[in-house]
């Protein structure tokens, strides 16, 4: 469980994070959807502890970071490094030891290659793999299916059932919906820095409306394409 | 063209302000340094011309970058791109092949000119995809990525212990293991992504002797067979060469603490001075050492909490 209590956030005077109050629970997979810049990244951030914040955020183990996956939307890769040792690296740096890395490459990766020279895509199956091999109990996805192609997008809502199986518990960012729908429990909509609304599953579908309207409104009719 | 120069231009003056520097100031100092160092080169070696030639084309071949390339010609177009690749490329050699003309080097501005030329109009991308081996794959990544950057320098190490045994010259052979301690050194010369610092399960403490240990056990693999080999032919000087083995640790571990010290930041000039004190003055480290091995447990204590 990740419990966030008034959780505020600046950067200067801009007030990117106003007051969050959320529960994540284990056993459950959570979405979190808002236009670019509406504070997905930087809350991500702050419960991985890589931003100072005002507000609480608290967890069954303490630090949080020790228990967490991060996949960031872009992750970064060293030059020269291959795939195979960049798992090395973030398992070596949680101590994990692992021996069959190609056995768990399930998205068949060139793993002796240098992950630089990866396609966006594979870049970030890489940094899954790696966060995955971690054990962790907590995992924060930010668009875990950016740029992916269809067979692995499969795998991932896949690999997210099977953690939240396992008790996990899972936070995703997406701008697709349709991937959200399929593997969340609850979708939370992040609107300049505050939830505004927090929908169950079976109102999925209603929320997607409004956030069509929502986002659309008559922005098309003002390109005046013709 | 004339667009895309004046907006280098202004790229330029924005790093030097947001640096807190005047950039005419910089300008200024940049030419007397250029001048001075340039002379002081000129009166201490033979090959003074062709160290210049070299980081003239150093500093040029920086501006082939592959990327670099493509996205201006994406930008302008193949006929632009070769024009304004030309263009820079003699822009920043300009006062090299000013100098190059006061010390009446004609041939060597001929030679300056031809490549600075060739370097704009050739692409270097490469379809080569080849993975080179390091013993250092286990624990990665200063040593894994490092390696693969420098191993000519390693080998070149090698060349020259084996040339110092034939020549029975120590000098060469302390160089040669002093070498190798250099070229790791430059392995930890850049702060790396926080992410690659958040992602360890350790205190600050051991994160840094982490990478203390990692890093003497493997550039005392690298160095080691030099000082065996140098040992076995100046047994005499072993006291010597142990004392130097010690040194390049010692600069090793300064080095290591100076990047953590600023981290996430780059090393500044408070740094760099106190590193340039080290070469000049090697006692200093005992000092040195714990205190910035204190810093750097403050600077990183916000990301391994």
């Amino acid at each position: 469980m990740i419990a966030i209590q008034n959780l505020s956030k600046k950067y200067g005077t801009n007030e990117v994070l106003k007051n969050i109050n959320i529960q994540f629970d284990k056993g459950k997979v959570y979405g979190i959807v808002g236009e670019n810049g509406a504070g997905k990244t930087t809350l991500f951030r702050c419960i991985a502890d890589l931003e100072e914040y005002e507000g609480k955020i608290s967890s069954n183990s303490t630090p949080i970071k020790h228990q967490l996956g991060l996949l960031l939307t872009e992750p970064f890769f060293f030059q020269k490094i291959t795939g195979k040792e960049y798992i090395q690296l973030l398992c070596n740096a949680r101590k994990i030891k692992i021996a069959d890395i190609q056995e768990r490459n399930i998205f068949d990766l060139p793993l002796e290659q240098y992950a630089s020279t990866y396609s966006t895509g594979m870049k970030k199956k890489l940094a899954l793999t790696a966060i995955l091999l971690q054990n962790n109990d907590y995992f924060i996805l930010d668009e875990p299916f950016n740029g992916v192609d269809i067979q692995s997008n499969i795998i991932i809502t896949e690999i997210i059932h099977k953690l939240k199986s396992l008790d996990k518990t899972i936070i995703i960012s997406s701008h697709i919906f349709s991937t959200l729908s399929d593997t969340c429990d609850e979708i939370h909509l992040l609107n300049k820095g505050s939830f505004i609304k927090s929908v169950q599953k079976t109102d999925f579908p209603v929320l997607e409306m409004e956030m069509k309207q929502m986002t659309i409104g008559s922005k098309i009719e003002n390109l005046r394409l013709i | 063209m004339k667009e895309y120069f004046a907006l280098q231009y202004r790229m330029i003056n924005r790093r030097f302000k947001d640096a807190g520097f005047e950039p005419i100031l910089v300008y200024l100092i940049l030419t007397v340094g250029f001048v001075g160092l340039s002379i002081y080169l000129f009166s201490k070696t033979e090959f003074a011309e062709y160290i210049f030639l070299l980081s003239a084309l150093t500093l040029i071949g920086k501006l082939s970058e592959t990327r670099r390339t493509e996205f201006l010609k994406i930008c302008f177009g193949d006929r632009q791109l070769k024009k304004i690749r030309i263009t820079e490329n003699l822009i920043c050699s300009i006062p090299f092949l000013a100098f190059l003309l006061y010390k009446q080097l004609f041939i060597h501005v001929g030679l300056l000119l031809t490549l600075t030329t060739f370097l704009a109009l050739v692409n270097f991308r490469t379809t080569f995809n080849f993975t080179i081996w390091t013993p250092f794959s286990k624990k990665p990544f200063e040593f894994t990525t490092g390696f693969r950057n420098t191993f000519f320098l390693i080998f070149v190490a090698y060349a020259l212990t084996i040339i110092a045994v034939s020549v029975n010259n120590f000098n060469l052979g302390v160089f040669a293991m002093l070498l190798v301690f250099a070229t790791t050194l430059s392995y930890y010369s850049k702060p790396e992504n926080e992410y690659y610092v958040w992602t360890y399960n350790v205190k600050p403490k051991e994160f840094l002797f982490n990478k203390i240990i990692t890093a003497i056990h493997f550039s005392s693999s690298l160095a080691f067979p030099i000082a065996i080999v140098i040992s076995m032919f100046h047994p005499e000087y072993i006291g010597i060469l142990s004392l130097f083995f010690l040194i390049g640790w010692g600069f090793l571990i300064n080095v290591i603490l100076s990047k953590y010290s600023a981290y996430p930041d780059e090393m500044n000039i408070t740094q760099g001075i106190l590193l340039a004190l080290c070469i000049w003055f090697p006692p200093i480290l005992v000092i040195l050492i714990p205190y910035l091995f204190k810093k750097s447990e403050n600077r990183l204590s916000s990301l391994l909490k």
